[in-house]
């Protein structure tokens, strides 16, 4: 039988036999020298989650540490490092490849109707690129840690005893492999297209991961240099950045935050690339305001890199500059409210199916709403003097990174995980680890804006007592919260070997990803797709001709 | 139903046989045109050495730098081909010099406003002078 | 139809001196091929523009900061070597031009002949800048052996910047920038031995050039940044 929609000629199904992505080779060289993106996603999906596990190590070890006000384990220096590893694994290893590089790879050509990315040796080759630089970050643990902060701001980071120099070389070839990813899905998305598959019939995810990739190709560079010079100045003290030898730190922030701040958008476009697909698939209905998704995309990847003087206006800038990217600021939250009120309007009279990517959506919803309102708040000029380095920052960009996106992240993974596996999670477990990550994230970063309102400083090892209450609370909220990750974790391994098979077209998707076999065999599609009609055409699909048992 | 793929690539490889990269779309520039931008680049550098020996203030670095985007585009124009190039490669590559004027734009204006509101000056960070890493204690004179 | 059982595209030689060209396997045709690559290739030559722009922000930074240690330092440099040097790099610029035109033509000895002539152009700007970072060792300016403090490499051995504030830093973007150019000429450079070593095997020609001229490209990025370092650096405006 072959699985036929009126609107889109593919030829897929079930008559090939049961070779898949998964099986059609096997052998270690078959994973390690592979050019398949499915596979290569697969790897950087499995490094993800480690690298997301481990810096969620660090974050419980840093919660457990701040349940009394002198410290609860460690020596104030051993804090200092702990915090930075969670930073630092979180943002580099987890956040910014982790939609993208995963999910993407494995999603992004499907849903193009292409054979592969466009650039299947440099996709590996950027694979290999993160491996190295999560071995020298593992490395640089071993070589003694650092306590720079991920921010590694000079003239701290120029002088500290520690492995700043292995980890900077890690950021700089990370920074590599996020290039070579970025670049690799513009071409792809550029030349890759299926006939018939214009630009406004793409699915919200492309667009989501294209205005990332521009984002990817041109800040990153920056920080590369800047790393770069961070190592000169720690080996021959040339000065750049170091104030005793006439250069300027402030001129460090600069740079950094040139990438880092479009960084945030990095983390965040995917994110809701994800949203819109789960929005509109599980409430069944074409996305409110496509174009308008569309091009926010493409805004807010372009306002990124006119607001970066907003993460210091405690730093010395002028306060000529700090006025216009303050006012700047302001404009980020436009395209970002279309969005969110897109996708509300979307949700809005769907038939809307409560499954796990559809919760971890809502939850998206709600948790984005919080953590982008605040954002306004910060970039406030004279109220951001006052919150500042306190926890209301740290709750606010916890809010974005790990409320919107990781949520963002599990809601993809539960959406694409019967295509990438053929087998379907244990649905009750995975509405209540949404239920209990969803209640653990609150109860721990609430107590952070009271705190941080009140003025508890960020990456403080010891406290007032006045604070216990909201530090106790957040530790316990995060101990809930790392229950409800194990939990999701837990199942969705668990379906890999005992899960029931999945449905050949699992929400009833009308993209092209959903129009493979499932799992996809090794170029997707056994003949080139044509597209026909609009994106997100839910009246033409016939469900019962896709929704058949993966054999 | 789309075409068979095979009579498609087949065509496609004839067409290119005939016409080099089957649209025939590769431009190839004449090695008199070469020619001549090499020797205008040549020029131009001339023209940058003698115009440093002359002092117009402030305008120097603006007069330097302008010499200096003449040149840089006949490379790009001409050289790199992009004046025959597509459209997407033109965006891409020239867009870039957008984003790198951002960074030029803020960072510098952020440096040539920092002295308008205080006495802290361009010229010296406000940390200089007292900032000391404890690490540095015993090698201070 | 199989996925394996696929046909590959064949580009025909021109000729018996050059070998076919198959396209990968997961390209519609050779077009799609060609410009996918070049593509990827501008978005890279993209970051270099980014990644050099961050050391000429610092440069611009510094130099309104230090109007005379830059003016003075500058001085410090052999502006002739460095004239030299720039016509070197441009005509090698030229050389690379006419090498990849050689290969749009199916010229393979042409080709061959165009990159070497860019490769001797490498070795020579290469050559003199080894003289110029010699001279620099010696007046005491080159960061080359670190130490805890600034006095460790730079020590101005005839005292020459003893009137400016922060005679070093003028010298600290000299050699980061130019070092960092350097190496981009040595991988040129590489890369263009590359491509002399499949051009003697026959592998571009008019129907397939792309290695070629996506070379050409990164060696023009080299000559470009080179326009800009030297009126910068040697003629300190």
């Amino acid at each position: 039988m072959t699985t036929h929609t009126p609107h889109v000629d593919v030829h897929s199904g079930a008559h090939t036999g049961t070779t898949n992505y998964l099986n059609n080779t096997s052998g270690f060289m078959s994973w390690a020298g592979t050019l398949d993106h499915k596979r290569i996603g697969l790897m950087y999906l499995i490094g993800v989650s480690m690298a997301f596990l481990a810096g969620g190590i660090f974050a419980l070890l840093v919660r457990l540490h701040l349940w009394s006000p002198d410290g609860a384990l460690f020596t104030n220096e051993a804090y200092n490092q702990i915090f930075t590893l969670h930073g630092a694994f979180m943002v580099f290893l987890f956040v910014i490849p982790a939609i993208p590089a995963s999910l993407g790879n494995m999603v992004l050509p499907l849903m193009l109707g292409a054979k592969d990315v466009a650039l299947p040796r440099l996709n590996l080759l950027s694979f290999y690129l993160w491996v190295t630089g999560a071995a020298l970050a593992m490395y640089s643990i071993l070589a003694g840690g650092f306590d720079t902060g991920w921010t590694f701001y000079a003239p701290y980071s120029l002088y500290t005893n520690q492995a700043v120099i292995s980890i900077g070389l890690g950021i700089f070839i990370l920074g590599f492999s996020s290039i070579f990813t970025g670049l690799n899905f513009i071409v792809t998305t550029h030349k890759l297209r299926a006939p018939g598959l214009t630009w406004f019939r793409m699915p919200l995810f492309v667009w989501a991961i294209y205005a990332t990739s521009i984002l990817q190709v041109l800040a990153t560079p920056v920080l590369g240099i800047t790393v770069a010079l961070v190592a000169l100045e720690r080996t021959y003290h040339i000065g750049i950045f170091d104030p005793r030898l006439g250069g300027d730190p402030v001129l460090f922030e600069h740079f950094f935050w040139f990438y880092s701040h479009p960084a945030v958008y990095i983390m965040v476009l995917p994110a809701f690339g994800i949203i819109s697909e789960c929005v509109s698939v599980h409430s069944r209905k074409p996305l409110f305001g496509y174009k308008m998704i569309a091009f926010s995309s493409l805004a807010i990847a372009i306002i990124s890199f006119l607001v970066w003087g907003h993460h210091m206006f405690t730093s010395g800038q002028s306060t000529y500059a700090m006025f216009a990217f303050s006012f700047l600021t302001f404009f980020v939250a436009i395209p970002t409210a279309i969005k969110e009120f897109s996708w509300v309007a979307t949700v809005w009279k769907g038939s809307i199916d409560l499954n796990s990517p559809m919760l971890y959506t809502l939850a998206f919803l709600i948790i984005f709403a919080i953590g982008g309102l605040t954002g306004v708040i910060l970039g406030v000029l004279n109220v951001d003097i006052h919150l500042h380095d306190t926890y209301y920052v740290v709750a606010h960009f916890h809010y974005v990174m790990m409320g919107s996106i990781s949520l963002a992240f599990f809601a993809g993974l539960h959406h694409w995980w019967p295509k990438m596996f053929g087998v379907m999670y244990n649905e009750s477990l995975a509405k209540l680890a949404c239920a209990i990550i969803f209640i653990g994230f609150n109860a721990t970063f609430i107590p952070q804006f009271i705190m941080g309102s009140r003025g508890m400083p960020r990456r403080y090892a010891e406290y007032a007592a006045e604070y216990q209450p909201f530090h106790q609370a957040s530790t316990i909220g995060a101990m809930i919260l790392g229950c409800g990750v194990a939990l999701m974790f837990g199942y969705l391994l668990a379906s890999l070997f005992a899960g029931k098979k999945a449905m050949q077209n699992q929400w009833g998707g009308v993209t092209l990803d959903w129009m493979t076999p499932t799992p996809p065999p090794l170029e997707n599609f056994h003949q080139t797709p044509v597209w026909r009609g609009e994106v997100y055409d839910y009246s033409t699909l016939d469900l019962r001709s896709t929704q058949t048992p993966v054999s | 139903m789309s075409s068979h793929p095979d009579t498609a690539h087949a065509h496609a490889a004839h067409a290119h046989a005939a016409h080099g990269h089957g649209e025939g779309h590769h431009h190839v520039a004449s090695a008199g045109l070469f020619l001549k931008v090499l020797i205008a680049l040549l020029f131009l550098t001339g023209i940058t050495v003698g115009a440093s020996r002359v002092d117009f203030g402030s305008a120097n670095m603006l007069i330097a730098m302008l010499i200096a985007c003449v040149k840089a585009s006949l490379v790009i124009a001409i050289f790199m081909h992009v004046w025959w190039d597509t459209a997407i490669n033109k965006i891409m590559f020239l867009g870039s010099f957008l984003f790198l004027s951002l960074l030029f734009a803020f960072t510098l204006a952020d440096q040539a406003t920092r002295s308008w509101d205080g006495p802290i000056s361009v010229q010296r960070a406000p940390v200089a002078e007292q900032w000391h890493h404890p690490a540095l204690a015993d090698k201070k004179p | 139809m199989s996925h394996d059982g696929h046909h590959s595209i064949v580009i025909p030689a021109p000729g018996p001196e050059f070998v076919p060209h198959t396209v990968a396997h997961h390209f519609d045709s050779p077009v799609q091929e060609f410009q996918a690559c070049k593509l990827g290739f501008w978005l890279f030559l993209a970051t270099e523009i980014l990644l050099f722009g961050g050391l000429f922000a610092a440069y611009f930074y510094f130099h309104e900061a230090y109007p005379e240690t830059f003016r003075l330092g500058g001085q410090q440099l052999n502006w002739k070597l460095g004239a030299v040097n720039t016509t070197v790099l441009l005509l090698s610029s030229w050389t690379m031009a006419m090498g990849v035109r050689s290969a749009q033509t199916s010229q393979k000895k042409a080709t061959i002949l165009f990159c070497w002539l860019t490769v001797l152009g490498a070795a020579i700007f290469m050559g003199i800048k080894f003289v110029e970072y010699k001279a620099k060792y010696e007046h005491g300016f080159l960061p080359l052996f670190g130490g805890f403090e600034v006095a460790d490499w730079f020590k101005d051995t005839h005292h020459v910047m003893k009137d400016v504030p922060h005679g070093h830093m003028f010298f600290a973007i000299y050699f980061t920038m130019t070092a960092i150019h350097g190496l981009h000429v040595l991988i040129g450079a590489g890369l263009i031995l590359w491509i002399i070593k499949g051009a003697s095997k026959g592998r571009f020609h008019a129907g397939y050039y792309l290695p070629v001229d996506l070379v050409g490209l990164y060696w023009h990025l080299v000559d470009l940044i080179w326009i800009f370092l030297f009126p910068l650096l040697y003629l300190v405006p």
